[in-house]
């Protein structure tokens, strides 16, 4: 085999190149430094749900919920007490969730009687919703106790005439139920959350986007070169099969691309305390599948191409809309559900899932074997078609 | 079999898309010749050498190199040739030494063996004092010369030069017409490809013409230009001539044929020195103006213009 001769050739030249180092290191290192810091409070300002409330009922249950609220750094909470109004603005899209505590809400609860909270949302922004869904249901949850036991007191003919007696059932009734007889335990891989920092979007985000430019662009540029300058009609007349040509290219484009991610997202690490999770392994499994599916992007296009100016043009446009829509200049949660769905046909999508599993959520190996399954899928389909109609002459 | 002969091209048909680009051309190549294929731009000559490199495929007919069919043992035959394309193949941010390793690598060379190649080849084109510069410095002529070391970084029987003066100066030119006969004189068999009289008439021991795909004729160029016979050339330049003296001229006689491209006229006849004046005169009587004028001996664009009515560079 002597695949490894074109790809160290290529090596040498990359390296002699500095122009090209300084665009494969340099640049990215510094737009991630300025973005970080530059937008990281527009970032976290974004990450805050919008919530307005009507509160019909206004007592001292609805007072409760209203605070219980307010308390959670990640909602914003506004008030509203004309419903049609608070209705109109949810339908403007000033807000995107609104809920509604109906007029005798407390009286329901300390009574109880079946009653209810209705929440309306924007259905664009359905991460946000779920998240104040799961608090709000939370809280319902625990009001109903009340409810319960006051059916429970009624139903049995105890006398409870006072509401002294009810707090008092309650606090009883309470004491079984805190710790709950029958202990569920939920572990959740994402309970050991690390502190959300604008590092942990922007840099495998724009390490992602400089990723493309190296395996994408100039990967695909190396290429025609090639065919431009003759070289690789050249070596086809040497006894070396056209596999290992090809395979020369790639291995040289993999290497450079792998270089380049594992380096920017250490350089995250060492210059903004990036957390890389507990699993380096499954980090490097990441930086290998994203690089491999790239590089066999940057094959397709140096084969859909015929010059190399085309070849650049072309591949800039791709790297932008993949970095766009992918989830590399903002999170993929913050597009509308068919933006996410679209976003997922781009190697950039699953990229930053698979970051996010592990540099947010640490979940290892294990969480991301899906985006990994579907970034080694984009390789074979790009490898696929691109050596089907690779034309050496 | 004949031993003698390394090369047999036996009615050789290539098509592209329907256009015929080689149209049954047969020739044999002996041991130890150098043998020229000349033609204007787009006689076939390009295409019959990537078949020989194993680049294309034939449509029809068979090419048995050094006893192995292209068909079959094309990996065979990649091993003793050696290919020197007509652009500079070669890594212009790499140094010469570094691009003579590279190909040297690619045909199996490795440690000592290499090293001493890339140094004896350097030594050959007289560039070792260069050897470490990037090529990217190197001027035109030095990177033909590397382009050259690096097709023979194997030893090969066989050496495929494509247009290797085209675009060089002349001295340059000089330099690789010794590093072929050269070459030739130590046993490697040559074939060139040229459109370039001077290098066919200079090095090949035997030369096919070629003309819109087909051979028109083979021989040594002594027995080439016997078939022209005694037919001189006149060059005119008259960037404004008009049709009416060219049709004079055509009527003069010894005339055989002429030629006219964008006010270059040549006019090939028998003793052109004596039919000079009448030219010269039928120019002047209709008014037209000449910017030169010459007359050659017969070669080898006479003998191209005898045979195909157009000029080489045509």
């Amino acid at each position: 085999m002597k695949f490894h001769i074109i790809a160290a050739k290529d090596l040498k030249i990359v390296l002699r190149d500095r122009n090209a180092l300084i665009m494969m290191f340099l640049v990215p290192m510094m737009i991630i430094s300025v973005a970080g810091m530059a937008l990281g409070g527009q970032y976290q300002q974004d990450m805050q749900i919008k919530v307005l409330i009507v509160d019909l009922d206004n007592d001292e249950v609805s007072r409760g919920l209203v605070e219980f609220l307010e308390e959670i750094d990640i909602l914003d909470v506004d008030m509203e007490s004309n419903e049609f109004a608070a209705r109109d603005r949810v339908k403007n899209q000033e807000y995107g969730r609104l809920i509604i505590i109906p007029m005798g809400f407390t009286e329901s609860v300390m009574t109880g009687q079946d009653t209810g909270l209705l929440i309306i949302v924007d259905p664009t922004e359905e991460s946000d919703n779920t998240v104040l869904e799961k608090i709000v249901e939370g809280y319902a949850s625990r009001i109903s106790t009340n409810v319960v036991v006051v059916k429970t007191v009624s139903a049995y003919g105890i006398p409870a005439h006072t509401e002294e007696q009810i707090l008092e059932i309650i606090d009883i009734a309470g004491q079984f139920v805190h710790p709950p007889p029958v202990d569920v335990t939920i572990e959740n891989t994402a309970s050991d959350l690390v502190e959300f920092s604008p590092f942990t979007q922007y840099v495998p985000g724009f390490a992602v986007m400089f990723l493309m430019f190296t395996t994408v662009q100039m990967g695909s540029i190396s290429l025609i070169k090639e065919q431009e300058a003759g070289t690789l009609r050249r070596l086809i007349t040497a006894p070396i099969s056209k596999a290992e040509i090809i395979g020369g290219k790639i291995a040289s484009t993999f290497v450079r691309g792998f270089v380049q991610l594992s380096v920017l997202i250490y350089f995250g690490h060492v210059a903004f305390d990036l957390d890389l999770g507990s699993d380096i392994l499954a980090l490097f499994v990441l930086i290998a599948a994203v690089t491999l599916a790239s590089t066999g992007l940057g094959v397709l296009v140096a084969v859909l191409v015929k010059t190399v100016d085309q070849a650049d043009s072309v591949s800039l446009f791709l790297v932008m809309i993949m970095s766009a829509i992918g989830g590399s200049w903002w999170p993929l949660s913050v597009e509308p559900q068919f933006m996410q769905d679209m976003a997922h046909f781009t190697i950039t999508a699953w990229a930053m899932d698979g970051f996010y599993d592990l540099l947010y959520f640490d979940q290892g190996l294990a969480g991301i074997l899906e985006e990994v399954k579907w970034l080694v899928l984009m390789m074979i389909i790009f490898f696929g078609i691109a050596i089907r109609r690779f034309k050496f002459e | 079999m004949n031993t003698d002969v390394i090369i047999t091209v036996e009615n050789l048909v290539k098509k592209y898309n329907g256009h015929t680009a080689v149209d049954g051309v047969s020739f044999e190549i002996n041991r130890g010749e150098i043998f020229g294929l000349l033609g204007p731009n787009g006689a076939g000559k390009s295409t019959i050498i990537s078949i020989l490199c194993c680049l294309l495929e034939p449509t029809l007919g068979s090419v048995v190199i050094d006893g192995s069919d292209i068909r079959k043992n094309a990996n065979n035959i990649k091993k003793i040739i050696g290919v020197v394309p007509q652009e500079i193949s070669l890594y212009h941010t790499l140094t010469a030494r570094e691009n003579l390793a590279f190909y040297g690598k690619i045909y199996g060379l490795s440690g000592r063996t290499l090293k001493t190649r890339v140094e004896a080849l350097l030594d050959m084109v007289g560039l070792r004092e260069r050897a470490d510069d990037l090529l990217e410095g190197y001027s035109g002529g030095m990177k033909h010369r590397i382009n050259i070391a690096a097709a023979l970084m194997h030893e090969p029987r066989i050496l495929y030069l494509d247009e290797p003066t085209t675009g060089v100066d002349p001295q340059s030119r000089r330099r690789i017409y010794d590093t072929i006969q050269d070459l030739n004189r130590q046993g490697m068999t040559v074939l060139l490809t040229t459109h370039q009289m001077e290098d066919a008439e200079k090095l090949c021991h035997r030369i096919a013409i070629m003309d819109k795909g087909k051979l028109i004729a083979l021989d040594t160029l002594k027995g080439l230009l016997e078939l022209v016979g005694e037919s001189d050339l006149i060059h005119v330049l008259a960037p404004e001539i008009l049709p009416g003296p060219v049709e004079f001229i055509k009527r003069m006689p010894g005339v055989q044929k002429v030629s006219l491209d964008e006010g270059n006229m040549t006019v090939q006849l028998v003793r052109g020195r004596e039919s000079l004046v009448g030219i010269i005169d039928i120019l002047t009587s209709s008014g037209t103006r000449v910017e030169s004028i010459y007359i050659k001996e017969p070669d080898l664009e006479t003998l191209f213009l005898h045979l195909t009515g157009t000029t080489l560079r045509g």
